[in-house]
């Protein structure tokens, strides 16, 4: 079986894989990194959505194998010291996710977004979160958080 | 991979979701070829009269490149190959590769005249894109044959393109119809070069030589519109199915491309 190696949230971290075993998998079932969720099979859904080398992607469209030596950042990895990263906070006080199950997802995407565009307007927000999918909250409220944590993390 | 015995992966956006047995399935064990690490065959770069896109240049990649205003429709059609996470991941060339008749790299790159680089340890060779795409998901590259590039041949400065697509909404949609558009003109604005292409109508998308033919040679202006007709189709085979019947696919070809050449007037105007 290979090995890989990689650093997931700031930690060193190895795993003795099969070659077929996908990213998410490996970090759901080696590290129990459970936060990064599995929505469906046919790359749509967008729970899965890590950073690796700070992009965003869908870790159930990549090999664990593929991310070897990379800097894998799940949703785990972003609040620090105990305090949540603005994005959670915002999605926290905006009331941005019912069941949660897309969250993970939808912070991850959204925090890509602020990297390349910290500065979003509503339309550049919706067409962004294409590929992350929520059955229960209607969009309205993630767009409000991210356009709140687009305005604090501005300081 | 001599033997052809290897599945070729790139950015796996079309790989993964065709093999994933079940919620969370892993694909099936089978010889797979991860390319991904070979950086070589990733960006775009002038190549004298032509432009190289290696076979590992992203969707995200192609967007952020500066490129001339004829590549619109292309970068038009990049803007809806999924999600921005699909953009980062997904190549051109997967998307040629896997031959889908609802591809939609496959008619703005037969608007540009792409020319298809193949390798393999018998030697390189070239194919036109209307040569190596040969129906659905079917290719004329050899199990042995890896793809390394696309070749643009370049245009005039005044050459500019468009490309459009309908489908039942927006986002993440399997298109009904969609066509590319892309004129040359010469120094008296008439049109000196037009090549159109229609997907989703047939079992791969195909040039429409007669619409070509009753655009070239015409001054640039709203005349051309009504030039457009049903009887140059002919190439098309569109067919019933969940998304629209044949008839309704004729009809909204005809439309989509008059509204091309509408398109590409104001892009005139602008
Ligand atoms: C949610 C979602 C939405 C999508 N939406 C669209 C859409 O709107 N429009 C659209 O056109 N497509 C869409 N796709 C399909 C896919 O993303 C594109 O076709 C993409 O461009 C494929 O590229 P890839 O690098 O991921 O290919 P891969 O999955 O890596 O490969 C595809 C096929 O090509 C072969 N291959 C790839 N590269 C080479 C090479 N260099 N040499 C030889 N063989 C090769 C592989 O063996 C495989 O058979 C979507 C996919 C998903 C998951
Ligand atoms: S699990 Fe649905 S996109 Fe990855
Ligand atoms: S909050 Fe339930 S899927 Fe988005």
């Amino acid at each position: 079986m290979p090995s890989v190696s990689m650093t997931v949230n700031g930690r060193a971290v190895t795993g003795d894989v099969e070659g077929r075993t996908l990213l998410v998998q490996f970090l759901r079932e080696n590290l129990s990194l459970t936060g990064t969720h599995v929505g469906c099979d046919t790359s749509q859904c967008g729970a899965c959505v890590v950073h690796v080398n700070g992009e965003s992607v869908k870790s159930c469209t990549m090999l664990a194998v593929q991310a070897d030596g990379a800097e894998v950042t799940t949703i785990e990895g972003l609040a620090k010291d105990g305090e949540l990263h603005p994005m959670q906070e915002a999605f926290r006080e905006n009331h941005g996710l019912q069941c949660g199950f897309c969250t993970p997802g939808m912070v991850m995407s959204a925090v890509d977004l602020l990297q390349k565009n910290p500065n979003p307007d509503e339309g550049e927000i919706r067409e962004w979160l294409e590929g992350n999918i929520c059955r229960c909250t209607g969009y309205h409220n993630i767009v409000k958080a991210i356009q709140t944590a687009a305005a604090s993390m501005k300081g | 991979m001599a033997d052809g015995s290897y599945t070729v992966l790139a950015g796996g956006t079309d790989f993964y979701p065709a093999r994933a047995g079940g919620l969370g399935g892993r694909p099936p064990e089978s010889k797979v070829l991860d390319i991904t690490a070979l950086e070589g065959l990733r960006g775009i770069a002038e190549e004298g009269d032509s432009l190289r896109i290696g076979a590992l240049t992203t969707w995200s990649d192609l967007l952020h490149a500066p490129l001339p205003p004829y590549f619109a429709a292309l970068k038009l059609a990049a803007r809806e190959v999924g999600g921005v996470q699909i953009q980062n991941a997904g190549t051109l060339c997967g998307n040629l590769c896997n031959a889908s008749p609802a591809a939609d790299g496959v008619p703005p790159l037969l608007a540009l005249d792409a020319e298809v680089e193949l390798a393999s340890q018998a030697g390189a060779r070239r194919l036109a894109l209307d040569d190596f795409i040969l129906g659905n998901r079917q290719t004329a590259k050899r199990p042995d044959e890896l793809v390394t590039a696309l070749h643009i041949p370049k245009l005039s400065a005044r050459a500019r393109s468009t490309f459009l697509k309908l489908g039942a909404r927006k986002y993440l949609v399997i298109s009904i119809v969609m066509a590319a558009l892309l004129i040359d003109l010469d120094d008296k604005g008439n049109v000196s070069k037009a090549r159109v292409a229609v997907g989703s109508c047939a079992a791969r998308a195909l040039r429409l030589p007669a619409v070509e033919a009753a655009l070239e040679g015409r001054p640039f202006d709203e005349d051309l519109l009504p030039r457009i007709g049903d009887e140059q189709l002919d190439p098309l085979t569109p067919i019933d199915d969940i998304r629209g019947t044949a008839d309704y696919r004729r009809e909204a070809a005809v439309a989509l491309l008059r509204r091309g050449v509408e398109a590409l007037l104001s892009q005139e105007a602008a």
